[in-house]
């Protein structure tokens, strides 16, 4: 799946002057197939969410164009959106969006019954290498920051998809684990032959990105 | 699980209490309906009269015994009542002028004859289609009206005869004839019951009829208008009950007494119906905004859901069917009070004499399917509108 931007600038950021190597207001292109491995740094406020929200056609304020497999996205119909979010971008977001009132194992499954994407078997497996399926009945309302963390990361790889886009997915976890989770989303990714595209304000210098991009 | 996360948070205390009131108004609105249709015909079939028609006639006192006022009405008279606004028809009766009996023509039953009394009415006053009231020079019989309490004299008549009484329904089968003379010709014309009424103690014949015998047989130089009959419009008897009373004129007691019960019964119905359909809108109108309270509350889980890739419509026809199952409860429930409130209420009138049609009305059904469906449309779109504001955001 390609994703272009062709001088892209949320309304709030249009006095801001950039850089060079900054997303907003440059002309870049992203492709699954090529360099599936993105890293997207920024400090705080400077538009990872805003960046991640455009491109699942939450946010429109801005100017620019943005294209998904050259269709511009303010042209994509409901019925497309919809086809975009269930099948081809899983999206991990910051506030993780989980259903405080279910219990872990129903928030995944209320993702993977719309395509039916894992077995019951695999959804258990992906809880014990994150190691939470000891807690999968637990409602997550009463789970602790890292834990949702990683419920939320489970229920994204739940479904098909070509880009996985994750807005800040380890900012409540210990080195191991996201090690473990890195290492999930890793071949994940590489089963369905998809990329990843990582918002972070850490840089992961041991990690090899394919692109690494700035928002300032 | 759609459920669980949608219908998490919920203030149940206003959806009872609208539940209630569209309960009470769903009854309200098919007992109104299913007795107000049902008032309306009591007593229809039974009288060959329309069912707000009646026969008029001046006031008969001890200065029209000594011919000192007039007791007959002239055509201008007529006309004027026809005028008046709660009048919807006004005709003149036409009477004999030739002597008229009546003889039984039927090999089965013994011969009966007796002389009688005609008067003409036009078929838009009576319950009997135009094809069977009409008479022309040449056909097989005259359409004839009986009077009920001549049936009840010829059944005496059979009785003392040692034969059994006959109904209504062994008459109408019955051959008779009507002998029409003055005093130099006479002629024999088969005569066939239509119908039976109560309200007036002469035979009716068709106009064309009385045209044809008065023309031919006429005793007199011209017969005078003693009974105008007329017919009132909807729920307005009343006014011509008040009518009679100004103008000095009577009618049969059970005719005004009828018209005017089924008047104020119909009245009372209309005004329950009115309050029922203010109820059910109203109650309607607070199940819709319990609906987009209940969507407001949930913004957050319906946004998620969208997230999540989840369609728009899967989320709408979620609330539209629990809304749906709600209003059909209601509907349900409304339905079973109203059988168990027809079961009292049907007990109370028969109890009273009075004998209502048993089969509940189809149209009191129909309107609760109406309201159902109109209810169901409305939360689909409210639906609709609520939920596609939340996809892009």
């Amino acid at each position: 799946m390609k994703i272009n931007f062709h001088s892209v600038l949320p309304d709030p950021f249009s006095s801001i002057t950039n850089q060079t190597k900054s997303i907003w207001n440059s002309t870049f292109e992203l492709d699954s197939t090529k360099q599936n491995k993105v890293l997207i740094s920024a400090s705080s406020g400077k538009g990872k969410t805003t960046f991640v929200n455009m491109l699942v056609g939450l946010r429109r304020d801005y100017s620019g164009e943005i294209y998904i497999n050259h269709k511009n996205i303010r042209s994509l119909t409901i019925e497309e959106w919809v086809d975009i979010r269930a099948n081809k971008i899983s999206v991990i977001h910051q506030d993780l969006q989980l259903f405080p009132n279910l219990t872990a194992v129903e928030n995944i499954d209320l993702k993977n019954e719309l395509t039916n994407t894992l077995s019951k078997i695999e959804i258990e497996k992906l809880l014990v290498e994150v190691g939470l399926i000891d807690r999968k009945n637990q409602q997550v309302a009463t789970m602790s920051m890292g834990q949702k963390q990683r419920i939320a990361i489970v229920r994204a790889l739940c479904q098909p998809f070509e880009w996985l886009v994750l807005d800040e997915p380890f900012s409540h976890l210990d080195d191991e684990n996201t090690e473990i989770c890195f290492k999930m989303i890793h071949e994940r990714c590489q089963h369905l032959k998809a990329g990843f595209i990582l918002t972070s304000l850490d840089l992961f210098k041991n990690y090899q990105f394919d692109v690494s991009r700035k928002l300032e | 699980m759609l459920k669980k996360v949608l219908f998490h948070n919920q203030d149940k205390i206003q959806f009872r209490i609208a539940i209630a009131g569209a309960v009470i108004g769903i009854l309200f609105l098919v007992s109104s309906i299913h007795y107000l249709i049902r008032v309306n015909q009591y007593g229809k079939g039974e009288e060959i009269l329309g069912p707000n028609t009646m026969i008029v006639q001046k006031k008969v006192d001890n200065s029209s015994s000594l011919k000192l006022s007039k007791t007959d009405f002239s055509q201008g008279e007529v006309a004027r009542f026809k005028n008046e606004s709660f009048i919807e028809d006004a005709q003149a009766v036409i009477c004999n002028n030739f002597y008229v009996l009546l003889l039984t023509d039927d090999s089965h039953i013994p011969k009966f004859s007796s002389d009688v009394f005609l008067q003409t009415v036009d078929v838009k006053f009576l319950d009997v289609s135009g094809q069977k009231w009409k008479w022309k020079k040449g056909d097989s019989h005259v359409p004839v009206v009986m009077p009920r309490d001549f049936l009840v004299m010829l059944n005496t008549f059979m009785s003392a005869s040692g034969i059994p009484q006959i109904s209504e329904d062994l008459a109408k089968e019955i051959s008779f004839k009507l002998r029409i003379s003055n005093e130099n010709k006479q002629e024999f014309i088969n005569a066939k019951i239509v119908g039976f009424t109560n309200e007036i103690p002469s035979l009716l014949v068709p106009e064309s009829f009385m045209k044809y015998a008065n023309e031919h047989y006429s005793t007199k130089e011209e017969s005078k208008i003693t009974n105008v009959m007329i017919s009132t419009k909807e729920g307005e008897f009343g006014k011509m009950e008040q009518f009679l009373k100004d103008r000095g004129l009577e009618s049969r007691k059970s005719q005004v007494m009828i018209g005017k019960l089924k008047s104020i019964i119909s009245t009372l119905f209309i005004v329950l119906l009115i309050i029922s359909i203010v109820t059910v809108l109203v109650s309607g109108l607070v199940l819709i905004q319990y609906l987009q309270l209940l969507i407001v509350s949930n913004k957050y889980q319906i946004k998620i859901l969208l997230r999540l890739g989840y369609r728009p419509s899967i989320i709408i026809l979620t609330f539209t069917k629990y809304l749906g199952a709600t209003f059909g409860k209601i509907a349900l429930c409304g339905l079973m009070l109203f059988f168990i409130e027809k079961f009292i209420v049907d007990s109370f009138f028969e109890r009273g004499g009075i004998i209502l049609n048993h089969s509940v009305s189809l149209l009191s059904i129909f309107v609760v399917t109406i309201s159902f469906c109109t209810f169901v449309f409305v939360s689909y779109l409210v639906a609709k509108k609520k939920i596609l504001k939340e996809f892009f955001s």
